[in-house]
């Protein structure tokens, strides 16, 4: 029992050893992808700040709803711009944005807007309605790209495609801390109570309609690049944390196999000292 | 000069935070110049030169495409693209500019010829800013 029980030991430290090679690996290309990347979400994070308050401030005294995007129309169907990763073996990190995207969307007719393989994968299984699937790589989308979904995205709104538009992405809160988050892009509403609401009146030139039509397009591209960029930087987070936890245990793991290897291997020497000592006394 | 807030915000992160005199930025109506105690007001921004004020300084910037908002006493500019004089790279400018005029030239559809002069006029604009005193 001894001879065979270190050898499948032997194998298993092996193995293990192995796979703590790759996350490792895995750990370190990911946290030095992630200082780039939380620098890039870090400085695009005051251009998100301002751009989403100017928006909301506007609606709050808006009184003139002659362009569509200011309109609340009934909600027949809702489009949901999810950001996942590309690639699992980050934590919970794809998980938790499709739970949130799943809790957001119970109830509506929906279409879908995937970035991010992972999220390509996980709706196009689930047979929801897809407005592309091009957008497989989190990671290499510029703002041109961005640019296309908002020209996409703004087109099927003005169309009546779709009557809300949604983004689900990924906060990046902390190197350890990722919270995801859902924010309603279109129509641009009001998000404070009635109570506290003023009504100044804001002049729009040439016209609220021609402000409108020329803003959101450029409001959606940037919700999209800075969704996608504190998107990136938490997946990256995600999977660093995840990847030092799993090399941590696989060196648990480690010792306490070689503990038992050792063990085994001296119970096998003794048992053959107590052997040729008992067949020399014989 | 009474003075505003000003916040000139892209997505390459914070150009300006603080207080101003005036701002003047090309609309796509034309140029418009906002002093403090504005009423609120919104527009949608061209490509153009900017000139903000501030402490009696007055500093020159390209300014292309995105948003001006005064909100109270905020005014807020949230541009697809805003350089300080002294950060335009001249260089690439000049290379920008030869690039999209070859573009224009050899442009077939009407999305390609939209962009190539988007462009051009972006390189022009960055390049008249940059070589003005």
């Amino acid at each position: 029992m001894a001879g065979a029980s270190m050898k499948d030991i032997k194998l298993r430290v092996k193995s293990v050893q192995s796979t703590m090679q790759i996350t490792k690996a895995m750990e370190l290309v990911a946290s030095s992808k992630l200082r780039r990347a939380k620098e890039n979400a870090e400085r695009r994070r005051p251009f998100f700040n301002i751009l989403h308050d100017t928006l909301t401030d506007i609606a709050v005294s808006n009184r003139d709803f002659s362009s569509p995007y200011l309109l609340q129309r009934p909600v027949k169907k809702s489009c949901y711009v999810v950001i996942a990763g590309d690639r699992g073996l980050a934590g919970g990190y794809n998980a938790n944005v499709f739970r949130l995207a799943a809790a957001s969307m119970a109830g509506k007719t929906c279409m879908v807007l995937p970035v991010g393989k992972k999220a390509v994968e996980y709706f196009s299984r689930h047979g929801f309605e897809l407005v592309s699937q091009r957008y497989v790589s989190v990671e290499t989308l510029g703002h041109s790209d961005c640019e296309d979904i908002a020209s996409v995205l703004t087109e099927g709104y003005r169309s009546g495609d779709f009557d809300e538009l949604f983004v689900v992405y990924t906060n990046f809160v902390s190197m350890l801390t990722q919270d995801p988050a859902v924010i309603k892009v279109l129509p641009i509403h009001d998000v404070r109570g009635e109570k506290e609401k003023k009504a100044p009146l804001i002049l729009y030139e040439p016209s609220c309609s021609a402000v409108y039509d020329a803003i959101v397009p450029q409001y959606v591209t940037g919700i999209l690049f800075c969704a996608a960029s504190e998107s990136l930087a938490s997946e990256l987070g995600a999977r660093r944390t995840a990847m030092d936890a799993a090399s941590k245990n696989a060196a648990e793991m480690i010792d306490d196999l070689s503990l038992r290897y050792n063990r085994a291997r001296q119970g096998a020497i003794t048992q053959e000292i107590t052997e040729i000592v008992a067949g020399a006394e014989q | 000069m009474a003075s505003f807030h000003l916040q000139i915000v892209t997505a390459d992160g914070l150009c300006f935070d603080g207080d101003a005199e005036s701002i003047l930025v090309r609309t796509i109506d034309g140029d418009v110049c906002i002093l403090a105690r504005h009423i609120d007001y919104v527009t949608a921004l061209g490509y153009g030169e900017a000139r903000v004020t501030a402490d009696g300084k007055t500093r020159r910037a390209a300014c292309m495409g995105g948003m001006l908002a005064v909100t109270g006493d905020r005014v807020r500019v949230v541009a697809s693209a805003f350089e300080w004089q002294e950060n335009i790279d001249v260089a690439r400018a000049q290379n920008a500019l030869e690039r999209a005029q070859a573009a224009l030239e050899a442009a077939d559809t009407k999305d390609e010829k939209g962009f190539a002069s988007a462009a051009l006029k972006r390189a022009q604009i960055r390049l008249r800013v940059a070589q003005q005193k």
